[in-house]
């Protein structure tokens, strides 16, 4: 299995502008510390933690919305976190995005098929709406849906408006930050089945943002667990959910409501 | 009739229907009952209906939709026949809301404290002292360390956790008979989710309030609830006992939402959305169904 990404001792911090003086910089508030592990290709990874365990931070590293303070994320062998904007350029059509919020990702006064179309001329792989609606079919939406707006969606069909924007750049990585966290359970099934089957296909490689470990477990080959910005479980999923290694693990799988009775779920 | 003699419900719906101004139906000929103490689960995906019976009972619907037929009883009170000023002083008295989203059901502009503590003097009349040691107790009840430091913040303040926790705590406080929770745990993380479940879970066995609890997630609805109503385009699919609907649901859009949800319990069942066949049927249904109930109008 080779590795699509290797990050090596990811730190990252943020300064803490609550807590700055009135002279000086502020101080800084530690995210990641110290992260090193491989993202296998083609294989779909999910990252899981708290809120505030650093796992959105993470994946935005990743995809290089933000910079680390120090460490190495080499994305098929580059270093990725020290190129500057010019030369990363080439390589951001390779590293895709699909956001929580399709809503606030979707800009409301464009049709569908120019929110698809506008990436694909952004890196110069045309850009008309025949490719859009094709991006559509691939996501299971029907031609009509190229002349609707955004709100006139439901937040499924969102989401694979979403997918849609993302895979028609035929990128060989995708950020996938809560994505299903915002629907219903079934247009979260839909999702889900979508995605990894459309992973499949395409040998994407996906890193899936959750903090729903039972979707984690359905959806993923491996799974990263985070905790105050370190790596406190990692490992293909059968084994990290059979025999977790930490406590923040255990206590993450027994808060999972499962749909079924269990009258001491809360006596722990 | 008198209301001491007969056995009095905490809430009891019957045949409620709730229509936009062009007669399109919301609710159809919904009817549930809740006991004391109990907590009733509305289930259902987006559209159902479950938020509109809760906003309903709370009389917080938008003034575009009426209510077409049917009757809302709290405690042996039919509200329909009371005069506006007397349901919602009622309604004040008995129930209390939990929001799903605390950030905005607390005013942003205002300490913590008042805004838990302004509504324990106007609807209860309580002294300002007694209310804000009521108010004090409730938030050291849902464990807040420092409840005296956080009755001086401001909501943005807070962490999400926090923020629900309050309004738990705010909820609770004038120790209502009947709280609507609107799907409370919605916006949080899973650990915070079951602190709050168990945190409702608690208070509800102490004070014996009956609670009304939206929500889609099957599983939040097998851990917090005794009683199921299943919801589908406002029609109520099944209503039985939380234990039968999970050991032998009767109705398949029931079974389809359980087989939606994910469960880490059997890894190598696939995931499974509701079908889209049974979706078309029960619209179909929904669609009879309201033809019937237009010639009967006529």
């Amino acid at each position: 299995m080779t590795a699509l990404f290797s990050i090596r001792d990811l730190h990252l911090s943020f300064p803490d502008r609550g807590n700055k003086p009135l002279f000086g910089p502020a101080p800084r508030i530690e995210v990641l510390k110290g992260l090193t592990l491989d993202i296998p290709e083609g294989r779909i990874t999910g990252i899981v933690g708290e809120s505030g365990s650093g796992k959105s931070t993470f994946g935005r590293v990743l995809v290089r919305l933000l910079d680390p303070d120090s460490g190495q994320v080499l994305f098929d062998g580059k270093d990725i976190a020290t190129l500057d904007e010019e030369a990363i350029l080439p390589l951001r059509r390779d590293l895709q995005m699909i956001f929580q919020d399709p809503m606030s990702s979707l800009n409301p006064r464009h049709r569908v098929w120019r929110l698809i179309a506008q990436p694909l001329k952004r890196y110069g792989r045309g850009g008309t709406k025949a490719q859009a609606t094709e991006a559509l079919a691939r996501v299971g939406l029907p031609a009509a849906f190229a002349d609707r707006y955004p709100h006139q969606l439901s937040g499924g069909q969102r989401q694979r408006v979403g997918i849609a924007r993302a895979i028609a750049l035929e990128p060989r990585f995708i950020l996938a930050d809560e994505i299903v966290s915002g629907l219903d359970v079934s247009s979260q099934a839909q999702v889900l089945m979508l995605l990894k089957q459309l992973a499949e296909e395409m040998g994407l490689t996906v890193a899936f943002i959750s903090h729903d470990l039972s979707v984690i477990r359905h959806l993923c080959d491996n799974v990263v667990v985070l905790n105050h910005g370190e790596i406190v479980d990692a490992g293909p999923v059968a084994e990290v959910f059979e025999n977790p290694q930490s406590e923040v693990t255990r206590k993450l799988l027994s808060a999972i409501p499962l749909p079924e009775m269990d009258d001491d779920w809360f006596n722990d | 009739m008198s209301q001491q003699t007969q056995h009095r419900h905490a809430l009891e719906i019957i045949n409620l229907s709730i229509a936009l101004p062009n007669g399109v139906r919301l609710l159809r000929d919904v009817s549930l009952k809740l006991e004391p103490g109990e907590v009733r689960a509305l289930v259902g995906e987006s559209g159902a209906g479950k938020s509109m019976i809760g906003k309903t009972v709370l009389g917080i619907l938008p003034d575009t939709l009426k209510i077409t037929q049917g009757e809302i009883i709290l405690e042996g009170q039919h509200l329909n026949m009371m005069t506006p000023w007397t349901r919602r002083k009622t309604v004040a008295e008995i129930t209390a809301l939990i929001p799903q989203d605390p950030l905005t059901a607390l005013n942003p502009l205002r300490k913590i404290g008042p805004q838990i503590v302004d509504p324990l003097i106007r609807i209860r009349g309580w002294e300002k002292d007694r209310a804000r040691a009521r108010a004090l107790e409730l938030l050291e009840r849902v464990h807040i360390r420092a409840p005296e430091r956080v009755m001086q913040s401001y909501p943005h303040e807070l962490s999400g956790g926090m923020r629900q926790r309050i309004l738990i705590a705010a909820a609770f406080a004038p120790s209502p008979r009947l709280i609507v929770a609107d799907e409370p745990t919605t916006a949080l993380d899973v650990t915070v989710q079951k602190e709050i479940l168990k945190l409702i879970r608690e208070l509800q066995k102490e004070t014996g309030t009956a609670v009304l609890f939206v929500t889609h997630d099957m599983g939040v609805v097998a851990k917090i609830s005794q009683q199921v109503t299943v919801l589908f385009a406002g029609k109520v699919m099944e209503d039985a006992p939380t234990r039968e609907v999970f050991t032998n649901p009767a109705h398949p859009y029931t079974r389809a939402l359980i087989a939606a949800t994910p469960s880490s319990a059997d890894l190598d069942r696939p995931f499974s959305p509701v079908p889209t066949e049974l979706i078309a049927e029960l619209h179909a249904q929904v669609a009879r169904d309201d033809a019937l109930w237009q010639g009967k109008k006529r």
